[in-house]
């Protein structure tokens, strides 16, 4: 079991910078999600971690040992590629027992072991099986399982759920989730889709373009974003972020949103901050934070309304001006062209229009 | 489409009837021919005696042909020698083509150059091979001006009038123009091994040489088989380049079956017999490959 | 645009029945989901209403006419693939044309239509480049447009978003709603994302191993559902099914459901169930509750404090329950 320190590391491809100076920890036994949109740099980091690639500048450690420059069969990863790398010319015996018998294990040892793995694993059934036509849920079992033999210190873990449909998605990640609670295994996982990794990590790691761009819990990460991207990228849907401009108004500070009207006071911590910053911010509030009533503040036209089972999430205005509200199925949605409505205090975050840094109370 | 097709059955109907004019032709060219020569094998025609092939029935001598060529020594000398050949130059061949192909799968500067070098031999006309293979082999030609470098004497080793050393040179001339032949399908068969699984295997701790061993070869395994099956056919029917460069000689040194069966179809004209060498050994040629590729393929 | 029908529909492969009598019906301007897990069918039938294939029994309508003998060319329907199937040779503006070129429509014309709709699936400043050169995203919209730029009786799509990261999923499917919409077409779409389908669906049809089980608004099925599996199917988490004990069965019920958010929890040391695990998602939190050897999962609002190892006691609305007999279907009441 092992900690995982990466420290000052860059990539780059030629001229193309793929992952721009990272610094993050993860602590032994921790699962954390490395979570962005396609191209961020998170599967170019966790191949720098596997070995797989070498890091242009910086270090990478485990625990104590500098392992930047240690080959990629000796770091002792196990690596769950997206779409599983099973040696489909293989029985399933010969995947699960792979790394022990190039490792040159006495038999005896290896054939305990391979059985005792495809006990836990639900796939004693199967051993003597060619490992062709596997539905994806024992695929997924049949790779953790082959790497899991090797019982490595670090797991890694890329996009494995993206390949798989959705309903199934949803049991595989309880899968998943108890395999590494059982294991206590340090675990990375790389994904796009914040939902997964709200759901399984213990932290998680937002990137962009290369750069880090907030390292916390999952609900660190929702209720307080460090800036506009992972307020949008995280919540589904993200947050509602709209640009305006502070102005006084009956001794409080409020934000001009121009076509939608002028936001309600904001509160006092925030307001406190928000005073010393410049005039040009944007004004955040969560989907789940909105409140209709016929004397609220702000308004905006009604468009298209989804009603997905226990959610019904409107959509209000568009373009730059666009919001979204999400409501509990049970409740009553009126069905007016223009609805009226204000964040609840509690959600209203403020960002710098210039870089989208949040603005953060004491 | 005017009509929907019932995409299974009629899908394979219509392939059935747009290829008919391609089957017939082939029928003609293969099967045809092919009887023909059974009927000849069948007489001691011969077309010294004046008769026109349709009329070789007038020399019916049934199996006789068959017969006397269980005890034709030259024949089966011939055959032996051919299998020899063959036994030398196709795991050669083999060899050397995977090694090169190792080497090309990733990329290094001047590849492509390299690239074009390499299949080069495969592209001269065989016969001219022969020559320049001939060339090379006389006695005072470069293969003896090189090994004379490491030897204390000049060496002036008369490669094509030995009967030994006749089928060395021939088999270095066959080895030098197909090795990239192999190169080329097995570059194929290479660079079709998915590398993720080889990463997989890599991340378990295998060694390059392990996963070689147990990732690439048995997912090159098809691949294999045609090349090893294309190849040893050609090299069992090895003529050009060896005609050329020995004519069969010195004597019947480097007489192969290809060569045998020219030179009593050329010099001998007894067609009836050499239409029933001709016909055996096909029989047993496609026995023999079709009985190696079912082993294989298991 | 044009009414869809299919009546009696059936279609074997081999000894594999893939659809099984289908008989259902799509309106005019409607946005008609089949929804599925794979192998369902739901692919099979896309290619019958297309006409790539012949059903072994039933006819198909396409606005009162008689299409079951028609070829693909004739039927007059557009398709988005899954794997979108864009010329890589042309340009974005030569794929998107293509369907007018090929028809011969006067090139002021083509040229109208291009501008409008890549307008609205803004891609016009991309209509230059090469598939090959393209995002994902960019790659899906221009084969949309390819499909929208021509004026069939109806569209047909399959599962055309799947491949997506999940924040453009999200953005896609309503963009593809309000296109639909204004566009006022008909268009039959093809997924296996539950909450997808409800999103986007006027009308939807669940398969089950070839055979249609329901069809009918989102709401419809999602609020009565018709059998334990249509309610399974529809509803992140997933409806919680139990034998009657935890909460009262109507006489006959074989299994009862709850849906995660219509359960309500109250911290009580003698209550029956514990809290197993707590997913905190942010806008909801999703608790795990063993309740002796039933395992139940609870769709809070917000961020509740509840930890792992509190007692809770549960409840539910008697209107909120559903009631199944021994074969899955659902019992009236």
């Amino acid at each position: 079991m092992s900690a995982i320190h990466l420290q000052n590391l860059v990539k780059r491809f030629g001229a193309f910078t793929a992952l721009k100076t990272m610094d993050l920890s993860i602590a032994d036994g921790e699962f954390m999600a490395l979570l962005g949109p396609s191209g961020c740099g998170k599967s170019t980091t966790m191949n720098m971690i596997a070995g797989m690639e070498a890091p242009t500048e910086g270090r990478i450690l485990f625990g104590e040992r500098d392992m930047t420059t240690v080959p990629m069969g000796r770091r002792g990863v196990g690596f769950v590629f997206q779409n599983f790398a099973i040696f489909t010319h293989m029985t399933v015996r010969q995947n699960l027992d792979y790394g022990l018998r190039m490792t040159r294990r006495p038999k005896a040892e290896i054939a305990r072991r391979t059985e005792a793995m495809a006990e836990m694993l639900g796939l004693s059934g199967m051993l003597d099986r060619r490992a062709t036509g596997l539905s994806v849920n024992i695929l997924q079992r049949l790779a953790i399982g082959r790497s899991a033999m090797m019982e490595p210190a670090i797991f890694l873990l890329d996009e494995p759920l993206s390949n798989v449909d959705a309903a199934f998605r949803a049991v595989m990640r309880t899968e998943l989730k108890s395999l590494q609670r059982q294991f206590r295994q340090t675990m990375v996982y790389v994904t796009h889709d914040q939902l997964e990794a709200m759901t399984m990590a213990d932290r998680i790691a937002v990137m962009d373009h290369g750069v880090l761009q907030q390292v916390g819990t999952p609900l660190e990460v929702y209720n307080d974003p460090a800036n506009t991207f992972v307020a949008k990228f995280i919540g589904s849907p993200g947050m509602n972020l709209l640009p305006g401009r502070l102005i006084h108004g009956d001794g409080a500070l409020h934000v001009d949103l121009g076509p939608l009207g002028v936001s309600a006071p904001l509160p006092g911590p925030l307001a406190q901050a928000a005073g010393r910053s410049k005039r040009e911010v944007i004004y955040g509030f969560r989907p789940e934070g909105v409140q209709l009533a016929p004397d609220a503040p702000l308004a905006l036209p009604l468009g298209v309304t989804e009603r997905i089972g226990a959610r019904t999430i409107l959509h209000l205005g568009n373009g730059d001006s666009a919001v979204r509200a999400v409501f509990q199925a049970s409740d009553a949605v009126p069905a007016e062209a223009i609805l009226r409505f204000t964040p609840d205090p509690t959600s209203v975050r403020l960002f710098e229009a210039a870089g989208g840094n949040a603005i953060r109370g004491a | 489409m005017t009509h929907p097709v019932n995409s299974q059955k009629d899908g394979a109907g219509l392939g059935f009837r747009l290829t008919l004019p391609a089957q017939i032709l082939v029928l003609f060219i293969a099967v045809f021919p092919l009887l023909m020569q059974l009927y000849i094998s069948l007489t001691d025609w011969s077309p010294l005696t004046g008769a026109t092939w349709p009329q070789a029935w007038q020399f019916w001598n049934s199996f006789a042909n068959y017969a006397d060529l269980l005890t034709d020594d030259r024949l089966w000398a011939a055959l032996g020698r051919t299998l020899f050949i063959m036994a030398v130059c196709v795991p050669v061949e083999f060899a050397l083509g995977l090694a090169l192909a190792t080497l090309f799968v990733d990329d290094f500067p001047g590849k492509r150059i390299a690239y074009s070098i390499l299949i080069m031999p495969m592209m001269v006309v065989p016969a001219v091979a022969g020559y320049m293979f001939f060339m090379l082999f006389q006695s005072g030609g470069p293969v003896n001006d090189i090994l004379s470098w490491f030897t204390a004497e000049p060496v002036a080793i008369a490669w094509l009038s030995a009967p030994n050393l006749a089928l060395v040179a021939v088999i270095a001339a066959d080895i030098w123009q197909w090795t990239p032949l192999m190169f080329l399908i097995l570059l194929a068969g290479l660079v079709g091994v998915p590398d993720d699984q080889l990463k997989a295997a890599a991340l378990l701790g295998a060694s390059p040489l392990q996963r070689f061993i147990t990732i690439v070869l048995p997912r090159m395994k098809v691949i294999i088989i045609i090349a090893l099956a294309i190849r040893s056919i050609e090299a069992f029917k090895i003529f050009d380049t060896l005609f050329i460069m020995t004519g069969g000689g010195p004597g019947v040194a480097t007489e192969t079956i290809s060569i045998y069966i020219y030179k009593i179809t050329t010099q001998d004209l007894i067609w009836g017999y050499v239409a029933a060498v001709a016909l055996a050994i096909l029989i047993v040629l496609s026995v023999a490959a079709i009985w190696a590729m079912k082993r294989m393929a298991r | 645009m044009a009414e869809i029908t299919f009546e009696g529909v059936t279609k074997r492969f081999g000894s594999t029945l893939a659809v099984d009598d289908a008989s259902f019906t799509v309106r005019d301007n409607e946005f008609f989901c089949i929804f599925g897990p794979p192998l369902s069918g739901k692919t099979t039938l896309l290619r019958l209403l297309l006409g790539l294939d012949r059903p072994d029994a039933g006819r198909i309508l396409i606005d009162g006419k008689d299409v079951t003998d028609i070829g693909p060319a004739a039927r007059n329907i557009a398709m988005v693939f899954q794997n979108l199937a864009l010329f890589p040779h042309m340009t974005a503006r030569d794929n998107v044309c293509f369907p007018l070129v090929e028809r011969k429509i006067p090139p002021a014309q083509i040229a109208a239509r291009l501008s409008e709709v890549a307008g609205k699936l803004h891609i016009t400043h991309i209509l230059h480049k090469h598939p090959g050169q393209l995002s994902g995203g960019e790659r899906q919209r221009v084969a949309i447009a390819r499909a929208l730029v021509r004026d069939p009786a109806a569209h047909l799509m399959d599962d055309p978003i799947s491949a997506l990261d999940a924040r453009l999923r999200e953005e896609a499917r309503v963009e593809l709603k309000r296109m639909q919409r204004e566009a006022g077409r008909t268009l039959i779409y093809v997924t296996h994302d539950q909450e997808e389908a409800m999103s986007v669906a006027d009308r939807m049809a669940i398969l089950e191993a070839g055979k249609i089980r329901q069809i009918g608004t989102p709401t419809d099925l999602y609020d009565r559902p018709g059998s334990a599996y249509v309610a399974c199917l529809l509803g992140a988490p997933v409806m919680n099914l139990t034998a009657p004990g935890l909460f009262p069965g109507l006489p006959g019920a074989a299994q009862v459901g709850v849906r995660p958010e219509d359960l309500r929890l109250n911290p009580d040391p003698a209550g029956a169930a514990e809290v197993t695990w707590v997913e905190p998602l942010g806008g909801y939190t999703v608790l795990t509750l063993k309740a002796g050897e039933e395992s139940l999962r609870v769709l809070l609002r917000g961020q509740p404090s509840f930890a792992p190892g509190l007692r809770v006691s549960l409840s539910a609305d008697q209107s909120r329950l559903h009631h199944f007999d021994a074969h899955g279907q659902r019992l009236a009441g």
